[in-house]
């Protein structure tokens, strides 16, 4: 999932960084007291998570976790997974100093896309409808990302079609296991700090008024 | 569910942690630069994948395919330095680069040669060529022998240990510690 340097056209690597920055600075500004430690949590949690690799049939693929930290950061989510990530590319060489623009995009974006769309779900009164919200989160931000990742690959010039078929292929276990993690962890939410998801909520609510 | 989460956590512990990473390496054959490209999870590129070679300047010299078991064979025409690059696809670019004073002897520079004809007006010219012979089995049996040591040395080093790992996770706790100086700064601000 980690574009490496050298991969990517230039375009591709300066678009990437001025949507990075952009979704950044966006998150920077929805950033309050209450979601700083949980931005911190959800970056460690992708940090480690990303590095476990599990090898699945011919290649290995590793969790993300981009769409438990979507959930509960929204556009903090961009910030929170920059840091891992830039963190994975100095000390473990994943992906590359470069490419961190396209790769915090193609991680972060999709967390943004279904916080817009599951924020409504996984408050659900009913925990097993918020269950079901969270796997439908935790399982499309991997697919967008393998989309994103795909698109980017195919700017550059690799065939799109053929590429993003093995891609998501190759994704396929991850999302159901991300998606199970994600009801889980929605799950345990509910019955123990449900307000983890309010609060955030209505501190936005609150901004925007 | 429980029980579910004990068993996931156990499994990704029991496998190694590899990473998905590109290693390439090249050595001398003879009067050919022979490499070998693969992925750190012990696969090797498949057959028939490009490798590009070029020159300081990016200036192409030639290409040339990967054969069996992700290597590739490239005879050198040029003194000068030689990078190869193959695109093994899905983000996954090898390069190499075989410096100009590791090529063959015949493509250095004249300077060289006196050094080496130099043993040769000592002995005898028979057990010369034969020596000559003898260092390429040589090289070639050691390189053999060493193989499965570079590869094993290759996927040391992706190795991701405890150490950085709880090194990121002190800089991520860093990092928040600094975002929260930075609000509690601009919240006093506020409320002076």
């Amino acid at each position: 999932m980690h574009i490496v340097d050298g991969a990517l056209s230039n375009e591709v690597v300066i678009a990437g960084g001025i949507l990075a920055v952009g979704g950044i600075a966006m998150g920077l500004r929805k950033m309050d007291m209450e979601k700083i430690p949980a931005a911190g949590m959800m970056s460690a949690t992708f940090f480690v998570a990303s590095l476990i690799h599990v090898p699945i049939g011919p290649s290995s693929v590793h969790l993300i976790m981009n769409g438990l930290a979507g959930l509960i950061l929204g556009w903090t989510a961009f910030p929170a997974l920059f840091v891992g990530l830039l963190l994975q590319a100095l000390f473990f060489g994943y992906g590359g100093v470069t490419t961190l623009g396209v790769n915090t995009f193609a991680i972060a974006f999709p967390a943004v896309v279904m916080h817009y769309i599951c924020r409504n779900g996984i408050q659900h009164s009913n925990k097993k409808v918020a269950m079901a919200w969270g796997a439908l989160a935790g399982g499309a931000s991997i697919a967008l990302t393998a989309l994103v990742v795909t698109l980017a690959l195919a700017l550059t010039g690799e065939a799109f079609l053929p590429a993003a078929k093995l891609v998501v292929l190759a994704h396929t276990p991850v999302m159901l296991v991300e998606g199970f993690l994600c009801a889980c962890a929605v799950g345990l939410i509910h019955r123990v700090k449900p307000e983890l998801f309010n609060t955030f909520f209505k501190a936005k609510q609150v901004q925007h008024a | 569910m429980r029980k579910w989460l004990l068993l996931i956590a156990f499994m990704s512990l029991s496998v190694p942690a590899h990473a998905h990473k590109v290693i390439a390496s090249a050595w001398l054959d003879g009067s050919d630069i022979e490499g070998e490209v693969g992925l750190s999870n012990g696969e090797m590129a498949k057959d028939g994948t490009l490798v590009e070679v070029f020159d300081d300047q990016d200036n192409k010299l030639g290409e040339t395919k990967i054969t069996t078991d992700g290597l590739f064979r490239f005879t050198p025409t040029k003194p000068v330095t030689h990078h190869f690059t193959a695109n093994l696809g899905a983000g996954h670019m090898a390069s190499v680069i075989v410096s100009r004073d590791e090529l063959p002897d015949n493509l250095q520079s004249p300077k060289q040669t006196p050094t080496t004809s130099a043993p040769q007006q000592m002995a005898p010219s028979s057990p010369s060529v034969q020596s000559s012979d003898l260092k390429h089995m040589i090289a070639k049996v050691v390189r053999q022998e060493v193989q499965p040591l570079r590869k094993e040395i290759a996927s040391y080093k992706e190795k991701n240990d405890l150490q950085s790992i709880l090194g990121g996770i002190g800089y991520i706790l860093g990092l928040t510690g600094v975002v929260f100086y930075i609000a509690a700064r601009r919240k006093e601000n506020k409320n002076t």
